[in-house]
């Protein structure tokens, strides 16, 4: 696959690197190049524009912490400019300057240091879903998302009950409720959530589809709502049962 | 250990100074009385020797006048009063030889000087109580003074007056007056020193709180001066330390956070490699020396992380993690509630039981954890079926960096701070953490956290009304 991938270098699209660490950033150009991608860098903030309008980028993947202006600051930039998807690099402990990195519209993030192939899984689930926008699956709308007094916040990833109690999720459950969310009250099949849900996360320990639904009824529900938020439909899939608003 | 001295003082300020002032004041009352005493009892017994003696001298001289001897006694009863008794006879009361006592000269001087005319006159003074008189006349003149004075023709006018002390009686409500003025000095000083010593208690209430956590205020620099010395000390060290830890902290998070970059182009460039062993080996080192840093840095934050606290569900976390573990193939079951609302830092919370659950896994070979409510605490159990630790590093095993012999094998590894961290999150949620050994064998981890919500905030309770808009939905959409 990978031989495959360097026989044709600009085949899943350009990708614009911006670090201000040049090893890094030749690292990272060397790393997509060999599974397929073509890739501009540039090594501050100022780069990031003129790239932008000299080469159609797919994507970028953005350190934070860059000289002169913030990401974040680049970020708004960015998103003014142009919808392109953005993966912000941040530090593990930097939760806030990933979260407003997020309000200011980058679509994923990825704490320092990284695995490459953690990198490469985000890079291609944020490509397919900018490719996928206007088609059948519509693009996660970013903030707050209610459902029967619920509250989802997707920039934080924090799930809270009606009560404000915070419930933990994981990266699997999350992901597959966002999906639940963003399609409610549809039947969903297996494969369909499989798909929706795999959009996000890379994450090797995926457990089938009907194991992360009946860990996420069970964290969502109580004995007297059981069965009354994510109902089976026998043959067909799953549904998401409450009315959603997004806010 | 330095033991307690046996307390004979009362032990705040406030009652140390009120028993200083309490014995001043006894000793300021006493030494006023006895001035007072000495004062108004010489003023008062010369007064009174004063009057004595110009009465017996104008008796004598009326009773000397008078020739009858029968008259002379009537009028000599007649002129008596009860402060003074006079008798005339033809003998003197006071005996010739009656011993001249201490009081009895200073009377008879005293006599002399006030009544300049007495000088020539032949008189005796005698106490009786002295043993002035007759055996048998002592004991009606209990207590007297007695005066013989010689009239011209030889007989004698006794005169006996009490040897009483007016003082006496005033003695009981001075002593009251003094008793309820000095219990009322007394409660305005108790008052005014609590008021002068609340300074000092603030300064020690601050020093009981005071934290890493945030710049909290600083204690008022006000009260007395030695008070205010403290204060000021107080915030200068309180400033100093957290310059300190926040000098520290930054320097560590500052190196860790530049070992990130070359962690990342190490793992950038083991992916290069076509060996796929070596990478994989070279991938374990750098997860280890990635841990190491967290774990590092979780170390120096906690107490000092800037997580605000919420309501979180400590069942749904351990439910994540324990569906996590199970899903990379460890031994791992868990019973109990299916929610547990408590207040706390979630992130941090999650680390504490991370850390708990990964060292069974790692030194107990399986995990099972318990969740379940205990009075006003949950009680979070972690069980394995390792070899335990001796009683004796129950303790230690929660310093920092402090590894069980066993567990300093590479296999392991671990940087000795799991349990730390663990134990540092737990008590500052207001819990415990505490170890004991299965009799079966195996470890059992105890952590008690306060359940600081009401019921109510259960997930899933006052639904009722949503559950009927639930209903509808799903008819409409069926």
């Amino acid at each position: 696959m990978e031989k495959a991938a360097t026989a044709s270098p600009s085949d899943h699209g350009n990708i614009l690197v911006v670090d201000d660490d040049s090893e890094i950033r030749l690292l990272i150009t060397k790393f997509l190049q060999r599974h397929g991608y073509h890739v501009h860098s540039s090594g501050d903030a100022l780069g990031v524009l003129e790239s932008l309008r000299r080469f159609t980028i797919d994507a970028i993947i953005l350190d934070v912490m860059l000289p002169g202006t913030t990401g974040i600051e680049a970020c708004r930039q960015i998103r003014e400019a142009s919808p392109v998807p953005v993966i912000l690099l941040t530090a593990r402990s930097e939760e806030d300057i990933r979260v407003s990195g997020l309000e200011g519209g980058a679509d994923d993030y990825i704490t320092k240091p990284f695995s490459p192939r953690e990198l490469l899984a985000r890079l291609r689930s944020v490509l397919r879903r900018s490719r996928g926008a206007g088609q059948t699956i519509e693009i996660v709308s970013k903030g707050r998302i209610l459902f029967d007094g619920w509250n989802l916040d997707t920039l934080r990833r924090e799930l809270t009950t009606p009560e404000g109690v915070l419930i933990d999720l994981s990266t699997g459950e999350y992901n597959l409720l966002v999906a639940f969310l963003e399609h409610a009250n549809r039947v969903l099949s297996r494969e369909m959530l499989m798909e929706l849900a795999k959009t996000r996360t890379s994450d090797p320990f995926d457990r089938t589809i009907d194991v992360q639904i009946s860990r996420l009824r069970r964290k969502l529900e109580t004995s007297e709502t059981t069965g009354q938020i994510i109902k089976t439909i026998r043959g067909a899939g799953y549904i998401f049962v409450p009315k959603v608003t997004f806010g | 250990m330095k033991t307690q001295p046996l307390r004979l003082l009362p032990d705040t300020i406030v009652m140390r100074a009120v028993m200083i002032l309490i014995g001043a004041l006894v000793a300021m009352s006493l030494v006023g009385y006895w001035v007072y005493r000495v004062g108004a009892e010489g003023l008062a017994t010369t007064a009174r020797d004063k009057g004595l003696a110009e009465r017996i001298v104008s008796i004598k001289r009326a009773v000397s006048a008078i020739p009858d001897e029968i008259e002379r006694d009537r009028a000599a009863h007649a002129l008596a009063t009860a402060s003074l008794e006079v008798h005339w006879s033809k003998v003197s009361l006071v005996l010739g030889n009656a011993p001249v006592t201490e009081r009895s000269r200073a009377m008879e001087v005293r006599l002399r000087e006030l009544v300049p005319e007495f000088g020539t006159e032949s008189f005796r003074v005698g106490y009786a109580d002295d043993g002035a008189l007759n055996a048998g006349e002592g004991d009606a003149y209990k207590h007297m003074l007695l005066v013989s004075v010689k009239l011209d023709d030889g007989t004698w006018l006794n005169f006996a007056s009490p040897t009483f002390g007016t003082a006496h009686h005033m003695a009981g409500n001075i002593l009251a007056i003094a008793a309820i003025v000095g219990s009322l000095i007394i409660l305005i000083a108790i008052l005014l020193l609590r008021w002068v010593t609340r300074p000092l208690r603030d300064l020690a209430i601050a020093a009981e709180r005071f934290s890493l956590d945030e710049a909290r205020e600083p204690v008022s620099e006000l009260g007395p001066a030695e008070v205010r010395r403290a204060a000021k000390a107080f915030n200068t060290m309180g400033d100093r330390v957290r310059r300190l830890v926040s000098e520290r902290t930054m320097a560590l998070a500052a190196v860790s956070h530049d070992l990130r970059t070359p962690i990342t182009r190490l793992r950038l460039r083991s992916e290069m490699l076509d060996d796929e062993s070596t990478r994989n080996l070279i991938d374990d080192d750098l997860s280890e020396m990635e841990m190491m840093i967290n774990s590092t840095l979780e170390y120096l934050s906690v107490g000092v992380a800037k997580e605000p606290p919420k309501a979180f569900d400590l069942a749904t976390m351990l439910r994540t993690i324990v569906d996590g573990e199970a899903d990379r193939g460890q031994p791992i079951t868990l019973k109990g509630i299916e929610h547990a609302p408590v207040l706390g830092k979630p992130v941090a919370m999650k680390r504490a039981m991370w850390n708990i659950i990964g060292n069974a896994l790692k030194y107990g070979n399986t995990a099972t954890v318990h969740i379940k409510p205990d009075g006003a605490q949950v009680l979070v159990e972690v069980l394995d079926d390792g070899p335990g630790i001796p009683d004796a590093e129950f303790e230690r095993v929660f310093e920092p960096f402090y590894r069980i012999e066993n567990s300093r094998s590479r296999q392991t590894g671990g940087t000795g701070l799991g349990l730390t961290i663990a134990k540092s999150i737990i008590v500052e949620h207001g819990g415990t953490i505490s170890l004991h050994n299965r009799q079966r064998g195996g470890l059992r981890v105890s952590v008690r956290l306060p359940v600081k919500l009401v019921e109510t905030a259960m997930p899933g309770s006052g639904k009722c009304e949503d559950a009927s808009t639930r209903q509808d939905h799903r008819n409409m959409r069926f």
